[in-house]
């Protein structure tokens, strides 16, 4: 029973020790996901992730907070949580960057390149707004 | 092991647990007239056959089609938004970025509200969103279509929910039969628990109805009952046999509890299943009180923002005055459903508070600027 070694023998955690392991590896508690379900959820979530998806490693991080916050708990997810944290701060990273460079570059720095990438010209051309 | 047992009424509870609705149904109404008044555009006719070929693909029920019809719902309604949005404030984000940034906001969405067990604020996060975004584009609808759209909707609920032929209540009734959840988007409040039930390891039920299966197996997720706290100490021992039923680590516990509470279990087993019998009698799927959530359709966030959509293009004193007018009905209507127990029509009592909101509202507006009518009488015959 590998469950053993997170779950604490005592039910009330909060008035237990401090820094004691939370029992739930979700951030629902008791209305989330037992730990077998939630290694399957982190492990597939963190796969479907690197499909351009880092809103789903941000939701992934959201979603097993508590595993995050307590770095001895649920070892098995964590290796999965902090996997996707890591993919969404890089992600997230390159992006934005990506995303201001654009916008406060403007023209001067990209040329006329610019006016053909930016959205708004981009969904006038395409017709996307127009109906 | 002692329990505080915390003396919890019945307004703390209810009261909970109707805030837990009207927060997201304000929150969309909210969204919705913010949308509408920043982009209070002409209304565009053209619009309407797309919304009605979705709106009607939205009755299908094949599940991958429904996952389909939320992905477009999704990114191409809320593309087309977030495109209005930009265009008007003109913001300069390149084409690159905006179609990733929707990409992951329409999969994560579509996995948020089709995936059974994803986190609970951002499934109802998204459903908020998604009775948003059709709710704005229905209030591209012309005036009249759009009010006579709303009556007619809530004459249909009415004669759909209560008659006995009629399609959503054959609807529900199947999915309790079956003890399947309703096959459509529906937001779940999350259900209210009590701080005694937080120790103890129980699982909570969302699905309601699945009591009156369990009745035999005491599947006690009754942990916030209105009328009895004591059963949350008989919860221990019952959830070993829910833990072997689900397969949970839940049994540990209560093997370690059993012992100490077993001269009071079988007593409290008793009287626990008197009124897990008679309770989960009483919360049929939509019940309003103890374990279960209360389930509002998606249909109903979206008719009841494009009512106040549609008033936001007037001003906001009828703004105002058919929010309170939907607030009050939807009370009503949980009122009713704590009364009967079974599913209701949410759409009529509210939608008529709002109609008469916006009329009333409409006649005291033109009394007070034009006194009373022999004034104006008065005026035309000079």
């Amino acid at each position: 029973m590998e469950a053993s070694e997170s779950t604490s023998p005592i039910p009330n955690n909060r008035t237990s020790i401090a820094s004691s392991t939370p029992v739930w590896p979700t951030i629902d508690g008791p209305l989330g996901l037992s730990e077998d379900e939630s290694l399957s959820y982190a492990r597939r979530f963190y796969m479907f992730g690197f499909a351009l998806l880092p809103l789903l490693w941000a939701v992934n991080c959201f979603y097993f907070w508590p595993v995050l916050r307590h770095s001895r708990s649920f070892p098995r997810i964590r290796r999965y949580v902090v996997g996707s944290a890591v993919g969404l701060t890089i992600f997230s990273a390159l992006l934005s960057s990506w995303a201001l460079t654009f916008a406060i570059g403007g023209e001067g720095l990209f040329g006329p390149v610019w006016d053909k990438l930016v959205m708004f010209n981009l969904a006038d051309t395409l017709g996307l707004t127009g109906f | 092991m002692a329990q505080n047992q915390r003396p919890t009424s019945i307004l703390d509870s209810l009261g909970e647990e109707i805030v837990r609705i009207l927060t997201p149904v304000s929150i969309c109404m909210f969204l919705v007239v913010i949308l509408v008044s920043i982009l209070n555009t002409d209304d565009s006719s053209s619009s309407v056959t797309s919304i009605a070929t979705i709106a009607y693909a939205e009755n299908s029920s094949d599940s991958s089609w429904d996952k389909f019809v939320a992905f477009v719902v999704l990114g191409f309604m809320g593309g087309e938004i977030i495109l209005f949005l930009i265009e008007k404030f003109s913001v300069p984000i390149d084409s690159v970025t905006f179609f990733v940034v929707l990409y992951n906001f329409a999969v994560v969405g579509v996995l948020a509200v089709f995936m059974s067990k994803m986190a609970i604020l951002v499934t109802q996060g998204y459903l908020v969103v998604i009775g948003m975004l059709v709710a704005y584009w229905f209030t591209l609808l012309p005036e009249w279509t759009t009010w006579v759209l709303l009556v007619a909707m809530a004459l249909y609920d009415l004669a759909a929910v209560l008659l006995p032929v009629g399609p959503l209540r054959l609807l529900v009734e199947l999915a309790i039969s079956r003890d399947e959840d309703i096959p459509a988007l529906v937001y779940e409040a999350r259900p209210v628990t009590h701080h005694d039930s937080d120790s103890t390891n129980g699982i909570v039920q969302r699905r309601v109805w699945r009591e009156r299966r369990n009745i035999g197996h005491d599947c006690a997720d009754n942990m916030n009952s209105v009328t009895n706290s004591n059963s949350v100490r008989s919860d221990h021992n019952d959830t070993g046999l829910a833990g072997a039923e689900e397969g949970r680590i839940v049994e540990r516990d209560a093997e370690l509890s059993a012992p100490l509470l077993d001269h009071i279990m079988t007593d409290h087993r008793q009287r626990q299943e008197d009124d897990a019998s008679s309770e989960s009698f009483l919360l049929e799927g939509i019940g309003l009180g103890a374990a279960g959530a209360i389930k509002l359709g998606l249909g109903d966030f979206i008719f009841y923002s494009v009512l106040v959509g549609r008033a936001a293009m007037y001003d906001f004193m009828t703004v105002y005055a058919c929010y309170l007018g939907i607030i009050a009905g939807l009370g009503v209507t949980l009122m009713l459903l704590a009364l009967y127990q079974k599913a209701l029509p949410a759409l009529p009592v509210s939608i008529m508070l709002g109609i008469a909101g916006r009329l009333g509202l409409r006649q005291i507006s033109t009394y007070m600027r034009h006194g009373s009518m022999s004034n104006i009488d008065r005026e035309v015959k000079r």
